[in-house]
C-alpha cells in the first residue's frame, strides 16, 4: 500500500478515517527561521509576498516534516484593508509581528468600504494560498480570526469590553458586521481549496470573559459562523477556557483547538471522545526555550491528555530550536501510531 | 471636621461605588466628601483604592472580569477627577514621585497598563504615559528626561516580553537606583528576577493587585513617617 501523503492524512483525519499516524499540523502559523534564513530574507519582508509567504511555509515544513502549510502569518491583513494600517517593524532588532497602529475609537467611527476585501494584502494571501494548493503536497490550513477578536483588533479592546455593559445594542450591531466580514473571508479561503479552516477567536477566552458573557456575546456569532461554512472547521481559543469548553463545543465546529492553560485531560472527560480536540503545548517554551530532551515528555503529555492531534497552542515563534523541533516530530512519529479517542488507524 | 462615623460612611460609599460600578454613586459622594471637608486623599486611598482591593479580590475569585474591571475604574477614575484636585501636596512623608510606563514595541495590548497606570495615579504618582508599542530606547529617554523613580514596563505576549530585558539593561546602566516593574501575562516572579527587574505583576488582575500591595506600602509608610 503507498503510503499516504501529508495532505491526505490531513484530510482523512478531519474524516475520521483510519490513518497511518497523527498528522503533525496547526491550523496556526509554523513558518521557522531556518526557512527565512534559507531564503535570505527578513521576517519583516515575507508579509508582503505572496511568493515569499507560500515558499517560507513549504521550506518550513521540507525541512521539518510537517503536514501542513498555513497563510498569512500576522493578525493584520483584514484591519489593514479596512485602513487601519499595519506596522511591519522593518527596522526593529530581531523578530516582532506585525500590528494594527491606528484602531476605530467608537462604533460610530466604524467605517468600512464595500471593496475591502480586495485592498492591501488580501489578494496576496489569496495567491500565497493557490500556489500553496496547486503544489499539492501539504495539506493547506486557511484561518480568519474570530468576530470578536476581530473586533478587538480595528476598535480599542476596552470599547468592546465595556460596551458590552455599557451598548450592548450596539456592540451586538458591531459583532453581526465582523460575522458577516468572518464568514466572507473563511468561505472566499474554502472556495480556493484549503483543506480546513480554523476560526481564530483567541481574544475571548475566560481571562478577560465570565462563561455568561462568552454564552451571551460571542457563542450565537460562532454558531452563525460555523453554520456556515463547509467542514472542516475547527474552534481555536487560547488563554482561560477550562470554564467554557461545553460551550465551545456547541457551536458547530467539527473540531475544537486549546493552548496550553487548558486542562486537555478534563476537557476530554467533559467532552467525550467522538470529538476532535487538538492541542495544547506551549510552542514558546517547548521549541525556544527547554532543552530538546525534555520536548517528548512534552508531546506525549498531550497524546496521553487525549489530543487527536499533538497542535501547538499558538503560533509557532518563528525562531525556534532545529533539535526541539526535530524532538517534536520525531516522538510525534512514533507515539501518533496509536489511535486517538477520535480517529482510528489504518 | 467630619466625625469618624460620617467619614466611615462616606468611605463605605465611594467604595460601594467603585464595586458596583457606579459612576453616579462615586461622583456623589467625591462630591460630598470635599463639601463636607473630608481630606481628599483620605477619601482617595480608604475610598476609591479600598474598593478597589475588593474588586481586586472579586477578581480572583472569578466573580469579576475584565469588563468589570474596566467599568469599576472608570467609576474610580470618576471620583479621583473630582479628589485629586483638592489632595494637598505633602513633600515630608516622600511618598509621591513619578513614574514612566508604557506596553513594550510590538505589543498593542494596553489593558493591564492602563490599570496599573490607574493605581498610580491613585498613590498621587505623577504619570508620564508612553502608550503602547514604544520603542524600547523610549523608556529610558523618558526616564532621563522625567527623573522617575520608577519605570513600569508590559507585555502581553512571551515575544514582546524579551525586549523587556533589553529596557531593564539601557535603565540600571545608566540609573541603577530606579525600580523597575515588569507586568503582563507571560511573566513570572522567575523572569522578573532573571531580567534584573524589582517587582511584577502577571495580569490585568494582578496588576491591580500589585499596585493596591504598593499603595499599601505607601499608607503604612506614610503612617510611620506622620508618627515618626
Amino acid at each position: 500500500m503507498a503510503a499516504m501523503t501529508p495532505k491526505e492524512r490531513v484530510q482523512k483525519f478531519f474524516k475520521r478515517e483510519p490513518v497511518d499516524t497523527m498528522p503533525i499540523f496547526s491550523g496556526m502559523g509554523m513558518v521557522t527561521v531556518q526557512a527565512i534564513n534559507k531564503m535570505g530574507i527578513r521576517f519583516a519582508e515575507v508579509h508582503g509576498s505572496a511568493e515569499y509567504l507560500a515558499k517560507s511555509s513549504t521550506l518550513s515544513s521540507d525541512i521539518f516534516g510537517f503536514d501542513s502549510v498555513i497563510v498569512p502569518y500576522d493578525l493584520c491583513t483584514i484591519p489593514e484593508a479596512m485602513g487601519r494600517g499595519c506596522s511591519i517593524y522593518e527596522d526593529a532588532e530581531g523578530i516582532l509581528y506585525p500590528t494594527v497602529p491606528n484602531k476605530w475609537e467608537n462604533f460610530d467611527a466604524v467605517d468600512i468600504s464595500p471593496d475591502w476585501a480586495s485592498k492591501a494584502r488580501m489578494p496576496l494571501v489569496e495567491q500565497a494560498l493557490k500556489t500553496l494548493i496547486s503544489e499539492g503536497k501539504y495539506a493547506v490550513g486557511g484561518w480568519v480570526l474570530g468576530p470578536f477578536t476581530l473586533g478587538g483588533q480595528i476598535t480599542e479592546l476596552d470599547l468592546l469590553l465595556k460596551g458590552i455593559k455599557k451598548q450592548a445594542d450596539k456592540v451586538h450591531q458591531f459583532m453581526e458586521k465582523m460575522t458577516g466580514v468572518v464568514i466572507d473571508v473563511a468561505k472566499r479561503y474554502q472556495a480556493l481549496g484549503v483543506d480546513y479552516m480554523t476560526i481564530r477567536e483567541m481574544g475571548s477566552g475566560t481571562d478577560l470573559l465570565s462563561p455568561r458573557m462568552w454564552k451571551q456575546l460571542i457563542q450565537p456569532y460562532l454558531r452563525k459562523i460555523f453554520s456556515a461554512l463547509d467542514s472542516p472547521k475547527i474552534l481555536h481559543i487560547c488563554g482561560g477556557t477550562d470554564l467554557i469548553v461545553e460551550l465551545m463545543n456547541d457551536c458547530g465546529a467539527d473540531a475544537l483547538s486549546f493552548d496550553q492553560k487548558n486542562n486537555l485531560a478534563q476537557t476530554r472527560k467533559k467532552i467525550g471522545n467522538e470529538v476532535i480536540l487538538l492541542g495544547n503545548f506551549d510552542p514558546y517554551g517547548t521549541l525556544c526555550q527547554m532543552e530538546a530532551n525534555e520536548v517528548p515528555d512534552v508531546i506525549a503529555g498531550c497524546v496521553e491528555a487525549g489530543a487527536d492531534a499533538v497542535w501547538p497552542g499558538c503560533d509557532i515563534w518563528p525562531e525556534v530550536k532545529a533539535e526541539n523541533v526535530e524532538a517534536w516530530v520525531r516522538t510525534l512519529r512514533e507515539l501518533g501510531r496509536q489511535p486517538s479517542p477520535a480517529v482510528g488507524r489504518i | 471636621m467630619v466625625s469618624d462615623e460620617r467619614r466611615a460612611e462616606i468611605l463605605k460609599k465611594l467604595s460601594e461605588g467603585v464595586v458596583e460600578y457606579s459612576e453616579d454613586m462615586v461622583r456623589e459622594y467625591a462630591y460630598i466628601a470635599v463639601d463636607e471637608g473630608l481630606d481628599a486623599y483620605d477619601a482617595v486611598m480608604n475610598g476609591l483604592a479600598a474598593g478597589m482591593e475588593i474588586v481586586g479580590d472579586l477578581y480572583d475569585r472569578q466573580e469579576y472580569f475584565v469588563p468589570e474591571m474596566l467599568m469599576c475604574a472608570d467609576a474610580l477614575y470618576a471620583g479621583l477627577d473630582i479628589l485629586k484636585p483638592h489632595i494637598k501636596k505633602d513633600e515630608s512623608t516622600g511618598t509621591r514621585g513619578q513614574v514612566v510606563i508604557g506596553t513594550v514595541q510590538g505589543d498593542v495590548h494596553d489593558i493591564g497598563k492602563n490599570l496599573i497606570k490607574l493605581m498610580f495615579e491613585v498613590g498621587g504618582f505623577t504619570v508620564h504615559d508612553l502608550g503602547r508599542d514604544v520603542p524600547l530606547e523610549k523608556f529610558s529617554e523618558e526616564q532621563l528626561r522625567t527623573d522617575s523613580e520608577i519605570v513600569a514596563l508590559s507585555a502581553m505576549m512571551t515575544t514582546t516580553m524579551l525586549g523587556m530585558k533589553k529596557v531593564v539593561e539601557m535603565i540600571k546602566k545608566k540609573n541603577p537606583n530606579v525600580a523597575i516593574m515588569l507586568g503582563g501575562a507571560p511573566l513570572t516572579k522567575d523572569v522578573a528576577n532573571l531580567f534584573g527587574a524589582d517587582g511584577y505583576a502577571a495580569s490585568a488582575g494582578n496588576a491591580v493587585q500589585e499596585a493596591i500591595k504598593m499603595i499599601s506600602q505607601l499608607r503604612r509608610l506614610e503612617k510611620k513617617a506622620v508618627s515618626s
